[in-house]
This record gives C-alpha cells, sequence and structure tokens, in this order.
C-alpha cells in the first residue's frame, strides 16, 4: 500500500467536515493510505500573502516540513492550496537565503525545509499514482449516462512555474471521468473562465457574475452538471451560483465526491446529497448499486 | 520538396466597411517565419496587403504587437512560429484581436482606455518634500523592490486575459496595478501621494474587483506578476487604514483565525465581513443532513504555530496587525464549542509541557505587543 502525507486545509470544515474520512476510505479502496498531517494549517488562502508575503511562505514552509519530517511526501485537493504550497516550495527551493532564514524560524519547533518532499495535487497523483486502470477496476457504481462538464479551476494551470496540467490544453479529468463510466463534456463556452471564488468577499458582484460563466456554458453544450478538481470552484458553483441572478442552475461536483459516490459510497458519505444546488442524478438512483 | 505550409486563420474587421468581423485563412510557409510576426509580415507581402496589424520594434520591448493567439494573449514577435504551428496540431492558428479592448481595424486596437486609467490612476511620482537641492538618493535594494513591475512595456496582454476586466466595468487592468504598486513603493514619491493613489485604485480602479486566477502573471511576456502586486496594493491599503472595505475585513479575519485557530473560518465571513447572519446557510446545510461544525476543530502544535507567526511578524512587519481582542473572542467561542479551554484543548499532546508553553506563549504576545 502506497503512503503519502495529506494536507487538509481548510476543506474539511464547516459543512465538509466527513469528506476526510472518506476520502481516507476511497483512497484505501486504491490501495493508498493517506497520513493525515495533523499539525498543519490553512495555506493562507492566497489571502495572507495581502499582508505578508514571508508569514506565507514560513507557514508553508513549515506545512511542507511537518511531512518531510515523517518521509512522506503531501497530497493536497485543492487549488488553490496547491497553488500557495507550490508557490512556496518554488520560492524556497530557488532562494536558499529566504530558506536560511525560514529555516532559522522553524527550528524552534524542531523542523527544517529540506525539499525532500513532493507536493502532489490530487488530479495528478490519481492519473500518476492510482492510474486509470485501477480506478476502473474498482469502480462499482459505473456514472453511466451522466454528462459532467469538466472543469478545472485556474490555481493548476497559472502561473506557469506551479501548474500541474497544460495550462493552455489541460488534460486529465476527461480521462478520469471515462474511466469512472462518464461521459465528459470538454471546450464549452466559459470552460476557461474562473469560478469568482476568490472575489466573493472582495467584491461580491464580480463574484456573482463570474460564478454563472462556467456552468451557463456547460448547460448549453448538454451537460447535467460540472466537476471540478478544487473545493473552492466546487463551492462558488454550489453556494454562490444559487445566489446569483438568472443562475443556470447546474450542479458542480467536486472530483472527491464523484470518485466516492462512483466507488460505491451512497449519497452521503460522498456527500453528493449535501449541495445546494441539487445534484438530480443521484436522487434518481439513490441506493441502486 | 513540398515546403510545410501552416493556416492562419484571422481576424478581419473594418468598422468602416464591414457590417461585422469576419475570419479568413492564410497559408503560410512555415519556414518563411521566425515569429508569428514574420507570418503576418509575409500575408501582408504576399497574400493580403488590406490586412492591419500593429508592430513597432519586433523586440518585445515596444508592446504593440499583443494579439490573441489560440485564445492567449501574446506578443507576435515573441512567439515562435514553428512551435506554435506544432502545437496547433494541424489546425488553423486563429489570430484575433486582443479581448475588451475597442477595434480599430483588423488586428489593432484603440489603446485609450487602458493609458486612461493610468491616468485616473494618478501612476506617476509627486516629488518628495523637502526636495533636496542635489538629486534624490535611491538605494540598490529598493531599485530592485521595483524591479519586475518596472519591466512593463503596456501591452494590454494582461488587460486582454483579465477575468475581472470581463465583468467589472470599473475594473482598471493589471498593469494599471502594477505601475501603482511600482509607484508606492518609490520613496521618491510624496506619501500623501501614494496615499492618493492607493485611494484611487480602490475608488477609481476597483483593485478588489481582481479575482486571483493569475491568469495576468501568465500571459505577460516581460515576466511582470500584476497579481502578486495587487495582493500588495491591497495590503498596503489595509496598512493605511482603509478599514470599511470588504477586502480588508476579509484579510483582517484570514490573519486573526489563522493565527486563533489554524485555520480560516468560511462560516464567519459572512458575518464578519457582510454583517450578514450565516444561520440560512448553515440551516440549508442542516436540513440536507449535513453536520455543521461552527468552528474548526482546534489543531495540535497551536501554540508553536502561534509562536511561528508572531516571530515571523517580528521580524517582517505585515501591513495587517492581528487584532488581539478579536482572537480572544475567538478562543471565547473555540472554548465553548469544545467545551474545553482553548489552550489545554489545543495543548493536548503537549500536556507535560504546558507550563512551558503558556510562559513563552505570554512572553512572546507581550514582546509583540510591545514592539508594535
Amino acid at each position: 500500500m502506497k503512503k503519502v502525507g495529506f494536507y487538509q486545509g481548510c476543506c474539511f470544515q464547516g459543512p465538509d467536515a466527513h469528506m476526510f474520512d472518506t476520502l481516507k476510505k476511497v483512497f484505501a479502496d486504491l490501495d493508498v493510505d493517506i497520513k493525515l498531517i495533523e499539525k498543519t494549517t490553512c495555506c493562507g488562502g492566497n489571502t495572507i500573502d495581502e499582508a505578508n508575503k514571508f508569514l506565507v511562505y514560513s507557514i508553508n514552509a513549515r506545512n511542507i516540513a511537518l511531512a518531510e519530517a515523517e518521509g512522506l511526501d503531501l497530497l493536497v485537493t485543492c487549488n488553490t492550496c496547491y497553488m500557495v504550497l507550490a508557490k512556496t516550495k518554488h520560492a524556497l527551493d530557488t532562494d536558499p537565503q529566504l530558506r536560511e532564514e525560514i529555516n532559522k524560524l522553524l527550528a524552534e519547533e524542531g523542523l527544517e525545509y529540506k525539499g525532500t518532499s513532493k507536493l502532489w495535487h490530487i488530479l495528478p497523483f490519481l492519473l500518476e499514482e492510482v492510474g486509470l486502470e485501477k480506478l476502473k477496476e474498482r469502480v462499482k457504481r459505473p456514472l453511466k449516462g451522466w454528462k459532467i462538464a469538466t472543469y478545472y479551476g485556474c490555481h493548476i494551470k497559472y502561473p506557469k512555474e506551479v501548474a500541474v496540467v497544460d495550462s493552455e490544453d489541460p488534460q486529465g479529468l476527461e480521462e478520469l471521468i471515462e474511466a469512472l463510466g462518464g461521459e465528459p463534456i470538454k471546450d464549452y463556452e466559459g470552460a476557461n473562465t474562473c469560478c469568482g471564488y476568490h472575489a466573493f468577499y472582495t467584491n461580491k458582484e464580480v463574484a456573482l457574475k463570474k460564478v454563472v460563466r462556467a456552468p451557463e456554458g456547460a448547460k448549453k453544450a448538454g451537460a447535467e452538471m460540472l466537476v471540478t478538481p478544487c473545493p473552492l470552484c466546487f463551492k462558488a458553483q454550489d453556494i454562490y451560483q444559487d445566489m446569483a441572478e438568472n443562475k443556470p442552475n447546474v450542479p458542480s461536483v467536486y472530483l472527491p465526491e464523484l470518485l466516492a459516490y462512483a466507488l460505491g459510497y451512497d449519497a452521503k458519505e460522498s456527500g453528493l446529497s449535501y449541495h445546494i444546488i441539487p445534484v438530480e442524478k443521484i436522487s434518481v438512483k439513490a441506493g441502486a448499486i | 520538396m513540398t515546403v510545410e505550409k501552416a493556416v492562419l486563420k484571422v481576424y478581419r474587421y473594418n468598422p468602416e466597411k464591414d457590417e461585422k468581423p469576419y475570419y479568413r485563412e492564410y497559408e503560410v510557409p512555415v519556414d518563411q517565419a521566425q515569429t508569428l510576426l514574420d507570418a503576418l509580415f509575409y500575408i501582408q507581402e504576399n497574400l493580403d496587403p488590406s490586412l492591419s496589424f500593429r508592430f513597432f520594434c519586433r523586440a518585445a520591448v515596444c508592446g504593440s504587437c499583443a494579439m490573441k493567439v489560440n485564445g492567449i494573449s501574446r506578443l507576435a514577435c515573441k512567439t515562435p512560429f514553428k512551435p506554435l504551428v506544432e502545437r496547433s496540431k494541424g489546425k488553423p492558428i486563429t489570430v484575433e484581436p486582443l479581448n475588451f479592448l475597442a477595434p480599430i481595424k483588423d488586428l489593432v486596437v484603440d489603446h485609450d482606455k487602458p493609458f486612461e486609467s493610468l491616468k485616473n490612476l494618478e501612476t506617476w511620482l509627486e516629488p518628495k518634500k523637502p526636495v533636496p537641492e542635489k538629486e534624490y538618493r535611491v538605494s540598490p535594494e529598493e531599485v530592485k523592490s521595483y524591479e519586475r513591475p518596472t519591466n512593463c512595456i503596456l501591452c494590454f496582454a494582461c488587460y486582454g486575459s483579465c477575468e475581472a476586466v470581463m465583468d467589472d466595468p470599473k475594473y482598471a487592468g493589471p498593469y494599471a496595478f502594477s505601475r501603482v504598486y511600482r509607484y508606492v513603493l518609490d520613496s521618491r514619491n510624496d506619501e500623501e501621494h501614494k496615499k492618493e493613489m492607493v485611494k484611487r485604485a480602490m475608488e477609481v480602479g476597483d483593485i478588489w474587483g481582481c479575482v486571483q486566477c493569475q491568469k495576468c502573471i501568465y500571459v505577460c511576456p516581460k515576466g511582470v506578476r500584476p497579481a502578486e502586486d495587487i495582493q500588495n496594493v491591497r495590503g498596503i491599503a489595509a496598512e493605511y487604514g482603509f478599514k470599511e472595505y470588504p477586502g480588508v475585513k476579509k484579510l483582517q479575519h484570514f490573519v486573526d483565525w489563522v493565527y486563533a485557530t489554524g485555520q480560516i473560518n468560511r462560516l464567519a465571513l459572512p458575518e464578519e465581513v457582510y454583517g450578514v447572519d450565516p444561520t440560512p446557510l448553515i440551516n440549508k446545510f442542516k436540513e440536507r443532513g449535513a453536520e455543521v461544525w461552527e468552528v474548526p476543530k482546534p489543531l495540535p502544535g497551536l501554540i508553536e504555530f502561534r509562536d511561528l507567526i508572531l516571530e515571523v511578524m517580528k521580524e517582517k512587519k505585515p501591513h495587517l496587525d492581528i487584532d488581539f481582542h478579536h482572537v480572544r473572542k475567538i478562543d471565547k467561542k473555540v472554548e465553548e464549542v469544545f467545551n474545553a479551554d482553548v489552550c489545554t484543548k489545543i495543548t493536548q499532546h503537549f500536556e507535560e509541557k504546558k507550563e512551558d508553553f503558556f510562559t513563552r506563549f505570554w512572553k512572546k504576545v507581550s514582546q509583540f505587543l510591545g514592539a508594535s
């Protein structure tokens, strides 16, 4: 069984507290032991950067160092957390002086950033470390006939030095959806548009305009839902889409939820039944394996 | 031997003659062009002299030839042709004018609007008083601090890719805020003028409309990082005391909650930023059967984490300080929800060293408060 450290970020709180337990089980089904690195904290959400970039580097050097202390790579299930952590890793790996300064601060806690742990975003992790063959093999409830628009989100595409997919032609989500038995829809209008999440608490009006663009395009292209590997895009498309004027009302699902459901977990455990914009596919088929 | 040819699908529009824009396809021999700009010259010289595009230096210095290539803003002169053809995998290469700017003809767009924004934001130096008898002295470190935003050539590639420009009519554009940042860092600039620029960045240019998608960083041909410059200007706005903006309240939330619990609290954000009661939303989740945690579960190792934050802030002063009054409220809330003293709960893994932690912690807090 492959073992990887797990970074929780702020994704598994509020109404999503159950998600970590589900993920743990789902990954075990895929022969991966995810070990929660308990002391890891919020990455700063690409917001604390406004107050102090050095603080963000320190917090995230600590987050990575905690995984390094256990000799594990770090798996991240959020685009923004990934970007912020990866920007820190990039800065520390390319600037020895910064690394030294930060390591002095981390020393008090007995930690050191060495640069030995790889950061994994969940999308490449599933593709490269788990593999499509194994996924296909372990699917218990194929998403047959589910028309799913793929939505990558921004922070795994840009900036270039931390991107995990081709910034101009991202790949991988479609193959994953096919492996789970669903029908991916790519290249719809708005597929490359930002979800607006990060503007909601800085300029709500802009966020509410942004959030409908991808769901609108997906709807026009005949999709029944969107899937995203980012919990923040998901929250925007679920909670904020519901607040928007002329909302297209297209449900959005977070990739791990879909994975859990296809692997046989029920609507509750997968989280799919808790959405503000209901995922109608499950209410029809609930319980039917 | 046949020469490999690539098809360019080029946007054409002459507002004086054409009712609406259309596309025309041209075949360009791949060996005739080093760059996309060369390919456009080839079209103009050999196939269609009526094609208009703007260019000047041909060396990524003047910023004239920014256009949209296969949907991405690029400088034509800095886009090698052969790799572009290879990436297009036999499909025509689409060449269009930059987004969001008024068309003049074909690939030429009107730059007046983004230039006007620079004027409106007053992105320049107002000499700091008293004006020295000789020249102002600027240290090499200072010059280095604004080297990156200074490299902007005003090509407006970022503007044409900007998600905020798309949906916020007031938004000035990424390049404009990089310029604001550059002049705010300049020690020769008058302090009042700096404040005025930051105020204008918010009120005239709507810097809080930025969605932080990072596309501007991706498309910039000069390595400017506008999304990060925007973060810095926002931080400076907080430091200047513009506390009434939602974005500053959001930042305060992040700083305080992360210090207090190691996490933000997404359920407290609506109240703290907009004064909106989150209960109806929480109830929606509860109705659907979800278990909702009102505050994040305290993380082990929190006291050391708090120490780290205080140490960092002592070394590099943040634009926004922790509001310890708020932190104490958060502590109280955490204590209520988890029915335990915040520090004993949090330090459960370090029970035997509890006293040391307390002593050290309060020493740090008082040091910090004393220093700030």
